[in-house]
């Protein structure tokens, strides 16, 4: 009996050793990669790809954050949080040599404010944060606005995004502030403001595909892409573009300092970019893509879908979303966890 | 032979308390040495010790949230005893050949995940779900009830998940039930109501109480539940340890509720084993 433990017990901590193998640990956001993209780059370069997800950019943040040795090869944090990663050393430069296919990405997302030379940081995928209504239930018309939403009739019914930016974001513009505005007074203001909207709050949800298509909540704060999947198998559901502004975001590739499989990290992020794949994922999320050469690709119920990509009129409304101050961050999480918890 | 059987004895004794203080002892202490720590913006846990994350407790949120917390456990432990109890009772008393095979029935839930078992109660209570679809489809309904991402969704969820911890300590102590002490009863002229408050519900204490306790603490802090049956929006205690780690990054003040909580926790078994005769804590 001992001499099966003891056996037993050695094969355990043999395995590891053993376990040193041809791996890349990929942690993006939920719903963006397709499990064909993955199983297509493990096919072609026999890289077994470590496949994990996450819906709030702090989830992602406080894993790194717990260890100096992350377990994890690419990640895919929004620009913000570039920013903040870049500026703690969070992040490592990217060999650029390795990345042939960097030139397929839109140039205007490069060397933003966030990654000034475009070292640390991939775009990918992009977006616009807006409203949704279900038309069988609403009228589209009566929700232009962002502060629609505040109407004392929608007692119970409204979703929200589970994203402190982006829903401090929705009230500083209501207040006629900006998205990525730092002063205390203003941020302030918004709680105030979203601390009105309680009642109204069904639920906090990052992942709404099916809340959309089953018709949980009927009107609510969504991403874009997310709407023009769910209209496919819901046609009822309507994206709007908000009157009083919104949010342009961009989540982007990154390998965290000290990752594990660099080399293999670079691998999986050039067949990412590459025009084909990144065109494939494009199709599958729904999302605007960053690559350029993949966007060309695009069928055109895609490339045309004013959801998806809205004319340059309605994109002057938009607003991107930059890092802000870490003061002005812990204040938004401050108010943030009074909100979750009923103010 | 002997020799073999103590060696049997030690190995598995000791591998039960190096489980207990490698995953139970040893994380209570760095949660413990945690909850003294400061933490600034680019660090989750720095010196110098301090006890600030004490004293942050005593704030008007985290007291509404505990009380929350503490009546929604309440509520949860009192509909398992309601429903686990009559359950209990007939199933240790039945003289069925189908006895063990209701037993079994219980048992066979907690080889599926709890988790898993949460997000299927989603697709039984959204407004497209089975229970609106049946209900509509009967006509007893002519609009969905809004039973997803509400108190009662959470309440369901939590007793779903919990009643079995309430129903398996009742089972064995009521099987233990000596029939000839209620015998006597009615031979003495109780009638049925005096004979369950004078003899079995005594008896059965023990049983209520370990169930009881088994539900409670659990639903404190199992915080999927509020998350994916109520929307992230209903918050418990559970719910408040995993955003002071997850979203609002402060680990000290995480693990300052934790220990506080623990501790609650552990003089509430205190006082329940005080107030226990020596006879009821073999019975435990």
């Amino acid at each position: 009996m001992m001499r099966f433990i003891t056996v037993a017990l050695g094969l355990l901590i043999i395995t590891p050793l053993f376990a040193a193998e041809n791996i890349v640990n990929v942690y993006t956001w939920s719903g963006v990669i397709p499990d064909s993209a993955i199983r297509q780059f493990e096919t072609e370069t026999g890289i077994k790809v470590n496949f994990s997800t996450y819906d709030s950019n702090e989830v992602m943040y406080a894993k790194l954050k717990a260890d100096k040795n992350p377990s994890y090869d690419v990640i895919e944090p929004s620009s913000y949080y570039i920013d903040r990663m870049r500026r703690q050393d969070m992040l490592a430069k990217f060999n650029k040599a390795e990345l042939p296919n960097f030139k397929n990405i839109n140039t205007s997302f490069l060397n933003q404010s966030y990654d000034p030379k475009s070292e640390y940081s991939i775009p990918f995928i992009w977006g616009i944060t807006g409203i949704f209504v279900n038309k069988e239930y609403r009228d589209p018309a009566s929700f232009q606005r962002w502060a629609d939403l505040w109407n004392k009739k929608y007692a119970d019914q409204i979703m929200l995004l589970d994203d402190s930016r982006e829903v401090f974001s929705m009230a500083l513009r209501t207040l006629g502030y900006s998205v990525n505005d730092e002063n205390p007074e203003h941020i302030k203001q918004a709680y105030l403001k979203l601390k009105e909207l309680l009642p109204n709050i069904k639920i906090f949800n990052s992942a709404p595909i099916s809340i959309l298509v089953d018709e949980d909540a009927n009107v609510g704060m969504v991403w874009n892409g997310d709407v023009f999947r769910a209209k496919k198998e819901n046609p009822h559901v309507d994206f709007i573009f908000p009157k009083d502004g919104f949010v342009v975001w961009v989540d982007n590739f990154a390998i965290p300092k000290n990752a594990p499989h660099a080399a293999n990290a670079h691998k999986f992020l050039n067949f990412m970019m590459r025009a084909d794949v990144a065109k494939a994922v494009a199709i599958d999320n729904s999302f605007p893509t960053a690559n350029l050469a993949a966007q060309k690709l695009l069928p055109a119920d895609v490339r045309d879908s004013k959801t998806v990509y809205p004319s340059p009129d309605v994109m002057r409304r938009g607003e991107f979303q930059t890092d802000i101050s870490d003061d002005a961050l812990s204040l938004y999480e401050k108010y943030w966890e009074r909100l979750k918890m009923g103010g | 032979m002997k020799a073999h059987d103590n060696s049997l004895k030690y190995f598995s004794l000791g591998t039960i308390w190096l489980w207990l203080i490698v995953f139970a002892l040893l994380p209570f202490a760095l949660v413990t040495l945690a909850s003294f720590a400061s933490h600034d913006d680019t660090h989750l846990l720095t010196t110098p010790a301090t006890l600030l994350n004490y004293f942050q407790l005593n704030n008007a949120i985290y007291l509404k949230i505990f009380k929350q917390s503490f009546y929604i456990a309440s509520t949860c432990t009192v509909i398992c005893l309601l429903l686990g109890y009559p359950f209990a009772y007939t199933i240790a008393r039945m003289q069925s050949r189908y006895k063990s095979l209701l037993m079994l029935l219980i048992i066979i839930p907690f080889w599926t995940s709890s988790l898993i078992r949460t997000y299927s109660m989603i697709t039984m209570l959204k407004p497209k779900g089975i229970i609106n679809s049946i209900l509509l489809w009967t006509g007893i309904i002519d609009k969905p009830l809004p039973l997803l991402f509400s108190d009662t969704s959470v309440m369901i969820g939590l007793v779903y998940n919990l009643l079995p911890f309430m129903v398996l300590p009742l089972l064995t102590n009521i099987e233990r039930l000596d029939n000839r002490l209620i015998d006597a009863a009615r031979d003495l002229g109780a009638n049925r109501f005096t004979t369950f408050r004078r003899i079995i519900l005594p008896l059965t204490m023990p049983g209520i109480l370990s169930g009881s306790i088994l539900v409670f603490l659990p639903a404190m802090t199992i915080f999927y539940i509020p998350d994916l049956l109520g929307g992230s929006k209903s918050i418990l205690l559970g719910n408040l340890i995993q955003n002071q780690f997850l979203i609002a990054q402060n680990w000290p003040l995480g693990s300052a509720i934790s220990v506080v909580f623990t501790l609650i926790l552990a003089v509430m078994l205190l006082v329940y084993w005080h107030s226990m005769g020596n006879k009821e804590r073999d019975l435990l």
